[in-house]
């Protein structure tokens, strides 16, 4: 079994018309075992900021509490709230450090809306290899359906509901074909005005 | 067959290397093959670097260890002519290549061949094979082609030849190239008297012919006769 | 006692995870594969410059994780260097050498040099003895003409007149080793490049999509990208999806994002 399998996971980010949108499941698990069922693997950096972190667990909420710091470091220093692509250069940067025989291993994604509201989304692998996409990108144990569900059902310039709609039955169909992940969704569709966050129904098996 | 094509393998150079001394100088001579594995990853390399304007080194075994050797000496021995005020002389050059062979025998894979001329003692060899020895000899050979040259330079090395007959003996990388697989491509020689330096290239279609060896082609159909491709 | 917390490290690797990792993986526990680039990239000398070219295909395992990523990436402004192997080893490795190129240039004034860029990078990828696998085709003009060279992974160094390195290095040089010539012109190499990148791109299933290539003269530079693009998608709906039911929603939580009023004064500049 690979270490990104002990707690199993599914991370997706799409992006819309001047808006994004983020989504995970919501199960924790010790193997085949399922611990919780409200588990957060998404979570706020700053208002127009979102990082998902998939993989093992333990190492997505240190990882977590490290990008946290940095941020506050940063706003402290600087007054404002950091770009997207500077905090994805952070987390490349946090995660390349441990390069030698050493990485966390998770895998991030990373979804925030840009100067004049321009989304950006941006995943890496568990040593910071950055992987810029204009339309969609996943991670964890349910990613290699994400792909192929994401793959048909996105379309360019989605307007914020149809943007959910989209995203949500991509994970939905997703994680129901990858035993490691499911117990519903979590999804938030950010656009320059509000943030919409939303717990989905799954299935329970 | 379990011989795959890994590129990942680091680099080594699957060599003949020679050096000999004659009356008034040295002559270097290298194949040209670098290879990874059964890839032939470099196939017109330069095995015989420049450490100062009157001594150059042949390397072989790990192209990489050879390379941060090779430009460590060159970087030391550029900073030594300076405060000397004179060219570095061979044996200080090849005590260099020593002392880092030496020293760092657990990570390094690499033998080399210096050779080169200065005004003291004139044109000399020295061998630092792996371990980190070194070795004044009148002749040198090394590399995984040299195992096929030791009787040949026996009977052929002579105490006091000529210029040209030195670089006759080029003709022993010919018949390294055609017996050893690690070693081949072109022929490259340095020689090096009080003259200075000259360098030559042999391109590997025009080598003599060994027993048995085929005559070089530019295409396998030539070989096998065919006018054109067969149709599918 | 004054308290103590940790600041952020100035950099380098850090080495913290090193004994739990060993620790999991004696458990049996796999380490994890990482984003590699499998790879065509070449480059070649041609009459006034060199060309640099590479396909857009990163795959982990065996799946496509980007289908257009780029490969040559910028040095300095007269050199640029294609990268194949670990992708964020290449990535670090040219970004950081690029960065000691500019502080370089920013002391002595001048045009950076493409062995500066050789040497700084086999020093760094010598000093980890192929732990960092970056494979790097460097290619540049500077005062002293045209130069392309390839550096591996354990930091050993070609110099060529064509090169090319990645899982699809050895379709691409059948092309070169057939079709290569000294003097060729622009338009021909750009040419022989493409030819080659595509042989990478349909004969190597670790390469694929499309071709980018790089145009580095004296003086000047063409980077470009996606030059040719063989692998459009072929399974467009044109509709797209649509969902007739919607999906249940347990919880919506709406969260204003409230713009800043300034009440009195002037807006603050960002």
């Amino acid at each position: 079994m690979s270490i990104f399998e002990y707690n199993g996971s599914a991370l997706v980010a799409m992006v819309g018309k001047n808006c994004f949108a983020i989504a995970s499941d919501r199960r924790l698990g010790v193997q085949l075992q399922t611990i919780a069922t409200d588990f957060q693997r998404i979570s706020k950096i700053h208002d127009k900021l979102f990082i998902g972190l998939s993989g093992l667990a333990t190492d997505a909420q240190t990882l977590y509490q490290r990008l946290v710091f940095r941020h506050k470091l940063y706003q402290l220093r600087e007054e404002r709230d950091m770009k997207p692509e500077t905090f994805a250069s952070l987390v490349s940067a946090i995660l390349y450090e441990k390069r030698q025989f050493g990485p966390y291993f998770c895998q991030p994604v990373i979804a925030g809306l840009g100067d004049d509201d321009k989304p950006f989304i941006c995943t890496m692998d568990s040593i910071g290899a950055k992987e810029l996409a204009k339309d969609f990108v996943v991670a964890g144990t349910a990613s290699e359906s994400l792909y192929g569900a994401c793959e048909s059902m996105f379309k360019p310039d989605m307007e914020p509901e149809e943007l959910f709609e989209t995203i949500s039955q991509a994970l939905l169909s997703s994680v129901d074909r990858d035993c490691l992940s499911g117990w519903g969704g979590h999804v938030y569709v950010v656009t320059p005005i509000e943030v919409k966050e939303r717990i989905l129904k799954g299935r329970m098996d | 067959m379990d011989q795959k094509v890994d590129l990942s393998a680091p680099h080594s150079m699957g060599t003949t290397i020679i050096g000999v001394t004659y009356n008034g100088g040295v002559v270097l001579g290298a194949d040209s093959r670098t290879s990874t594995g059964v890839y032939v990853a470099n196939r017109a390399s330069d095995k015989i670097t420049q450490l100062t304007d009157n001594v150059y080194v042949c390397r072989s075994g790990s192209a990489a260890d050879s390379q941060i050797v090779s430009d460590y000496v060159r970087y030391f021995l550029h900073q030594h002519t300076i405060q000397l005020g004179q060219p570095a002389t061979v044996k200080v050059a090849a005590n260099l290549v020593r002392l880092l062979s030496y020293n760092n025998k657990n990570f390094l894979e690499t033998g080399l061949i210096v050779g080169g001329w200065d005004k003291y003692e004139g044109g000399q060899i020295f061998g630092v094979p792996l371990g980190g020895t070194i070795v004044q000899q009148p002749f040198a050979i090394g590399g995984s082609g040299s195992s096929y040259l030791y009787g040949f330079f026996d009977q052929a090395w002579k105490e006091g030849m000529t210029k040209d007959e030195a670089e006759a003996l080029k003709k022993a990388v010919s018949l390294a190239i055609a017996r050893d697989g690690a070693s081949g491509g072109v022929v490259r020689t340095v020689i090096i008297n009080s003259e200075g330096v000259t360098r030559n290239f042999y391109p590997g279609d025009q080598l003599p012919l060994w027993h048995e060896e085929m005559e070089p082609h530019n295409s396998l159909l030539d070989i096998l006769g065919a006018p054109e491709p067969m149709s599918m | 006692m004054s308290p103590s917390f940790d600041l952020p490290p100035k950099g380098g690797f850090s080495f913290d995870l090193c004994r739990r990792n060993a620790m999991l993986e004696s458990k049996g526990l796999k380490a994890p594969t990482f984003l590699k680039t499998g790879t065509t990239i070449v480059g070649l000398v041609f009459q006034d410059g060199v060309i640099l070219g590479a396909d857009t295909r990163a795959t982990e395992g065996p799946i496509v994780a980007d289908k257009n990523c780029e490969k040559i990436h910028y040095m300095a402004p007269n050199i640029y260097c294609c990268g194949a192997g670990t992708a964020a080893d290449t990535e670090a490795v040219t970004d950081m050498v690029s960065s000691q190129l500019q502080l370089h240039r920013y002391h002595t004034g001048r045009e950076s040099r493409v062995v500066t860029a050789l040497t700084l990078l086999k020093k760094h990828l010598f000093n980890y003895q192929g732990h960092v696998s970056a494979a790097l085709v460097l290619g540049g003009v500077d005062v002293t003409g045209p130069h392309l060279h390839t550096i591996y992974p354990h930091g050993s160094t070609d110099t060529l007149p064509f090169a090319t390195m990645g899982s699809g290095s050895l379709a691409a040089m059948s092309v070169f080793e057939s079709k290569y010539k000294e003097g060729l012109g622009r338009d021909e190499g750009v040419q022989l490049v493409v030819e080659a990148i595509s042989a990478g791109i349909f004969n190597d299933l670790g390469s694929g999509s499309n071709v980018d290539v790089c145009v580095i003269t004296k003086g000047h530079k063409d980077y470009l990208r996606n030059h040719l693009l063989p692998n459009p998608r072929t399974y467009v709906n044109p509709k797209g999806f649509t969902f007739p039911k919607k999906t249940e929603v347990l919880l919506t939580k709406i969260i204003p994002l409230k713009e800043v009023e300034v009440i009195e004064g002037d807006a603050m500049e960002e």
